[in-house]
């Protein structure tokens, strides 16, 4: 699928088919987040993987915002001492939470473009998680992407008019 | 985002569409339902407004499930509650409508208090 089209046709995912996903997805899954920008580079990411139902029952015992049954989680996390050793202060405070939604943002996409339902959630409890999953101290999940295959077409999007989101050369101007 | 991240909150159309529950103890989805009011509970205190209503509402559902599985049902409620599964996608992006369909439901559970 054309990058442009995986823009334009992604939605939120929140029933899925009881399939397991396919090695390519897999491999997607990793592309994205070995090929995803970083400020200075930094990859203070981690994507932790997660297909074993067990485990995937654990976490959203703890996760009100995940809807339905996925077939893997992935669960984005972020590394604030890696983020202060490459990025400085403002890499800890802010970077590395825009370097996980750009990863995230790939994920996204790739995944859609091979035909995968998916759905970013950022509502559970961190602390659960966290022991959940064997996090260390630094390491802290950010953000839950459901994927799996859709068991029925998505909602459609409502989008803001383009000049509320978009201006050219200064604030507000079309 | 939940919320989901994405500008597209929240609009699932049932409340879950787990189909491994029926494998499930009823202890586990005691255990699960518990820690969903609690996280939602912790969570709602950084949340939207708007996510309150639509976690009490699952909270509800979810409630509902346990009682008919351990064989507590009402025949009325169904009715009174389809426009409120019908619009549960609605609690996010349209929280007027959302109160819309509960207040329908509610007049629904008036009339099965009144008849009862």
């Amino acid at each position: 699928m054309d990058v442009l089209e995986a823009i334009r046709t992604r939605r939120s995912t929140r029933a899925f088919r009881a399939e397991p996903l396919s090695d390519d997805v897999i491999r997607a899954v990793e592309d994205a987040v070995l090929h995803s920008p970083s400020g200075s580079n930094a990859q203070d990411f981690h994507a932790i993987l997660v297909r074993d139902q067990q485990q995937i029952r654990r976490i959203r015992r703890f996760a009100p915002g995940l809807a339905g049954t996925p077939a893997a989680l992935v669960v984005m996390c972020s590394n604030r001492v890696e983020a202060r050793r490459r990025g400085g202060r403002d890499g800890e405070a802010a970077l590395r939470l825009i370097n996980t939604g750009i990863a995230t943002a790939y994920i996204l996409l790739a995944t859609h473009g091979l035909g995968v339902g998916n759905c970013p959630v950022r509502s559970f409890h961190r602390g659960a998680v966290k022991r959940l999953l064997g996090l260390p101290p630094e390491v802290d999940p950010e953000l839950l992407i459901a994927l799996g295959y859709p068991a029925a077409p998505p909602r459609s999007k409502k989008s803001k008019p383009v000049t509320e989101v978009v201006s050219y050369e200064r604030y507000g101007q079309r | 985002m939940s919320g989901t991240v994405s500008g597209d909150r929240e609009q699932m159309e049932s409340v879950d569409c787990d189909t491994s529950r029926q494998e499930d103890s009823v202890q586990e989805r005691l255990l699960d339902f518990t820690a969903f009011c609690l996280t939602a509970a912790h969570g709602l205190a950084r949340e939207p407004a708007s996510y309150g209503p639509m976690r009490l509402v699952d909270a509800m559902f979810r409630a509902l499930e346990l009682f008919k599985e351990v064989g507590v049902e009402h025949p009325g409620l169904e009715h009174a509650l389809e426009v409120v599964r019908r619009s549960r996608w609605q609690a996010t992006e349209d929280p007027d409508g959302f109160a819309k369909a509960l207040d329908q439901a509610i007049h629904r559970l008036v009339d099965l208090t009144l008849r009862s």
